[in-house]
């Protein structure tokens, strides 16, 4: 392993974190907020370290996997740092922790915030948190790696880190072409969005942020009351749309945007995903009618955006879902645990897990009936090895042996089960909020010190999909 | 790119850092000092006014009591000095006004005070008066009551805007601290980078190529060293190289 190759690399990703920490200064001086000094330092401090490796380390064609692999878990844990260098700076409401909480929420997607006035926040720090989302979103890797002079294996190697492994082998594009198109749906869907909401009669700002945070489905939002704050019908569709979009598989979205309809027709995890939206929506709806809202249009619009709000696990909000009915916040946990298709930027265990692991559940029950017959896991006609069905289901008992033993350690702390349990589901999901204490409408500034390193443990464990993570602490792994 | 470079850029890199650091905290400073200069021009020199103006009025409460009490050269002489200390008072709190609503709060001090003055004036003109406890209470005090409570309130709302501006200034001293912090952090971490940078590009090279030369001297047989980066030490290389190829040539001969 060669650490000088590793560091320029991190210098790369940290360039681009300090492109964003530039334009927030500038944002910020535009609206002579006290967010200026502290940007503009974490800028020079971020470009300085991202520039000094370049000058010293020539560039390589070449990246091992444990390379890859390590560049890819650095890039993740120093952006967080960096980060929250901007937080710490400014000060207000950011302890070393909740300033860390704030950046690895916003890097990993998450949406959870320590904040209780976010409002409070001048607008340049405000732009940062939502540019957070939008760098984790796409991954720092695939970014930098777009616009690196690098060329072939380099990027090959690093995407494989990055990326889901139920992603890779549904992706049926060149390596090279698919940091393309990742970019382009990217870049296409934020501009898209923030027209669309634009139209809608949102701010300029308001906009750019809320498309920021959509499409990483993150949550991040500069109002207090999240999308609740503009009660806009409109506004509310658009970013419905948007989330449900994001929480598609990429290249899927680029299949159909080429004009190919019937790759997204057929896919039976997008129409599983759809169908499980829907179906939630209509449940929720039917437990809120009488109950949290008189008028069925009343109960379908709250319910919908929750539901696609957390299934997609972006997180915003326009109702305080934990006063919902306990069935309603039953079903929502279930999105919480399950959250979008793989190859988006969404979370949690996935769509295309759970749709393995049923169709590995029907599989069985046949041999049970035939136990000398052939029956392979069959995803869209095509047969699924056994090392991936075997793949899905110990991560899918990882999960929730990990959601267990963060709510046990958070009950220990005196948080109370339901925040425990639902704040776990909320940030191993990257979904961003829970029920309890930490709500829709409320915020994980409640929540004990250690508590919040356990969160934002999650948050990165969620993100990097559990093994990705314990490898990194497992140096013989790096061999 | 040279090594002079190189090591400039490391050692350039380092310098901006700290000076980054240091000009936002001299900045903070600079505005932390304005901060407390401010602190003391705008509210402190209010508030005290505004005890001047409560002690003055009190005086002058006890010398109408005095006068009352059929103690008129005593209650007289004391009467007039607060009324000279309360006047002086006021006219601080005039030509002081920074906060919102200070003007009016001023405007109210000046208004009841002239109430309660005109009551004491009438009752030291008219020195044959017949003016008794019950007149004080039922006239006098409430004009007193009035005029100390408005200066109260003069007080409080610059009590309220020095806590306001002594807490901007505990979060302006975090200010200043934190970038000192980062900068040592962040230096600390440049350092071993550099460090590990100019050993593994620097240091290491010229190693190899000194134990290539004396593996050269004592073998005659000169092992190919390669240098990664394209500078300096990628020439020496490649110079000692073809000077241990002349020298075998030679020897050959």
């Amino acid at each position: 392993m060669r650490p000088h190759i590793i560091l320029r690399y991190i210098g790369l990703v940290l360039l681009f974190n300090a492109i964003f920490l530039f334009v927030s200064s500038l944002i910020s001086a535009l609206n002579s907020d006290s967010s200026l000094f502290p940007l503009l330092y974490s800028a020079v401090i971020s470009a300085l370290f991202g520039t000094f490796p370049l000058i010293f380390v020539p560039p390589t064609k070449t990246i091992s996997n444990k390379e890859g692999f390590i560049i890819v878990l650095s890039s993740w844990l120093l952006s967080c740092l960096v980060g929250c260098i901007p937080y710490i700076l400014w000060g207000g409401e950011f302890s070393f922790t909740n300033a860390w909480f704030e950046s690895v929420s916003g890097f990993t997607t998450t949406g959870s915030t320590i904040l209780t006035d976010i409002e409070a926040l001048p607008k340049g720090l405000l732009f940062w948190r939502s540019s957070t989302h939008w760098i984790g979103g796409i991954g720092i890797i695939i970014f930098v790696l777009s616009v690196l002079p690098s060329i072939g294996s380099a990027r090959m190697t690093l995407y494989r880190s990055e990326m889901s492994s139920l992603a890779m082998n549904n992706f049926h594009y060149r390596t090279h072409k698919t940091i393309q198109i990742l970019a382009i749906i990217y870049v296409g869907l934020t501009f898209l969005e923030t027209l669309s909401l634009l139209l809608c009669g949102m701010n300029l700002f308001d906009a750019i942020t809320h498309s920021f945070a959509t499409i990483a489905t993150g949550g991040f939002s500069p109002k207090n009351l999240s999308i609740a704050f503009y009660k806009n019908l409109s506004a509310e569709i658009v970013i419905m749309i948007f989330m449900i979009l994001s929480g598609i598989h990429f290249g899927l979205l680029f299949v159909t945007i080429s004009g190919n309809f019937n790759d997204i027709r057929k896919s039976s995890i997008v129409m599983y995903y759809l169908l499980a939206l829907l179906i939630g929506t209509a449940l929720t709806a039917v437990s809120l009618h009488g109950n949290q809202f008189e008028s069925w249009t009343d109960s379908l619009r709250y319910s919908a955006f929750q539901i696609i709000s957390v299934g997609t696990s972006t997180g915003f909000a326009t109702a305080d879902s934990s006063v919902w009915p306990m069935f309603a916040k039953v079903l929502m946990i279930f999105f919480t645990l399950q959250c979008a298709c793989a190859g988006s930027t969404s979370g949690g265990i996935k769509v295309d897990r759970i749709v393995i692991f049923w169709k590995s559940v029907k599989r069985k029950l046949i041999r049970l009936q035939y136990p000398n017959a052939v029956v392979p896991v069959k995803v869209d006609k095509a047969a699924v090895s056994d090392e991936t069905v075997e793949m899905c289901l110990v991560y899918i008992i990882m999960y929730l042996a990990v959601t267990a033993v963060s709510t046990l350690v958070l009950t220990a702390l005196g948080t109370d089960g339901l925040t425990a349990f639902s704040g776990t589901a909320a940030t191993l999901g990257n979904v961003g909020p829970g029920f309890g204490a930490v709500g829709s409408i409320s915020n994980y500034s409640s929540i004990p010190e250690f508590g919040k390193w356990i969160f934002t443990a999650n948050m990165l464990l969620g993100r990097l999909e559990i093994f990705v993570l314990i490898m990194f602490f497992m140096p013989r792994s790096w061999r | 790119m040279r090594l002079r470079t190189k090591i400039l850029s490391g050692f350039l890199i380092l310098i901006l850092m700290l000076f980054a650091a240091g000009s936002w905290s001299i900045y903070e400073m600079t505005q932390m000092g304005s901060s407390v200069q401010r602190l003391l021009d705008e509210n402190y020199k209010s508030i005290n006014a505004a005890r001047m103006m409560m002690e003055a009025i009190e005086r002058q409460d006890s010398a109408v009591l005095l006068i009352i009490s059929g103690n008129d050269k005593q209650g007289k002489p004391i009467l007039a000095s607060g009324d000279e200390l309360f006047l002086k008072g006021l006219d601080t709190a005039k030509t002081n006004i920074t906060l919102d609503g200070e003007q009016a709060c001023v405007e109210t001090i000046e208004e009841s005070y002239g109430s309660f003055k005109n009551f004491w004036t009438e009752f030291i003109i008219n020195a044959n008066n017949n003016k008794d406890l019950k007149w004080y209470y039922q006239t006098l005090h409430q004009a007193f009551l009035d005029t100390k409570l408005s200066v109260n309130k003069l007080m409080t709302l610059n009590d309220q805007a020095m806590y306001r501006t002594a807490s901007k200034l505990q979060k302006r001293s975090y200010r200043v601290i934190m970038p000192g912090i980062v900068a040592i952090v962040s230096s600390v971490i440049f350092t071993l980078i550099f460090s590990y940078f100019i050993n593994y590009y620097m240091v290491a090279p010229i190693i190899k190529i000194t134990n290539g030369v004396k593996d050269f001297i004592t073998t005659r047989n000169y092992m190919d060293i390669s240098v990664e980066t394209n500078d300096e030490l990628s020439h020496l290389a490649s110079a000692v190289k073809e000077l241990c190829a002349i020298s075998g040539a030679v020897q050959k001969t």
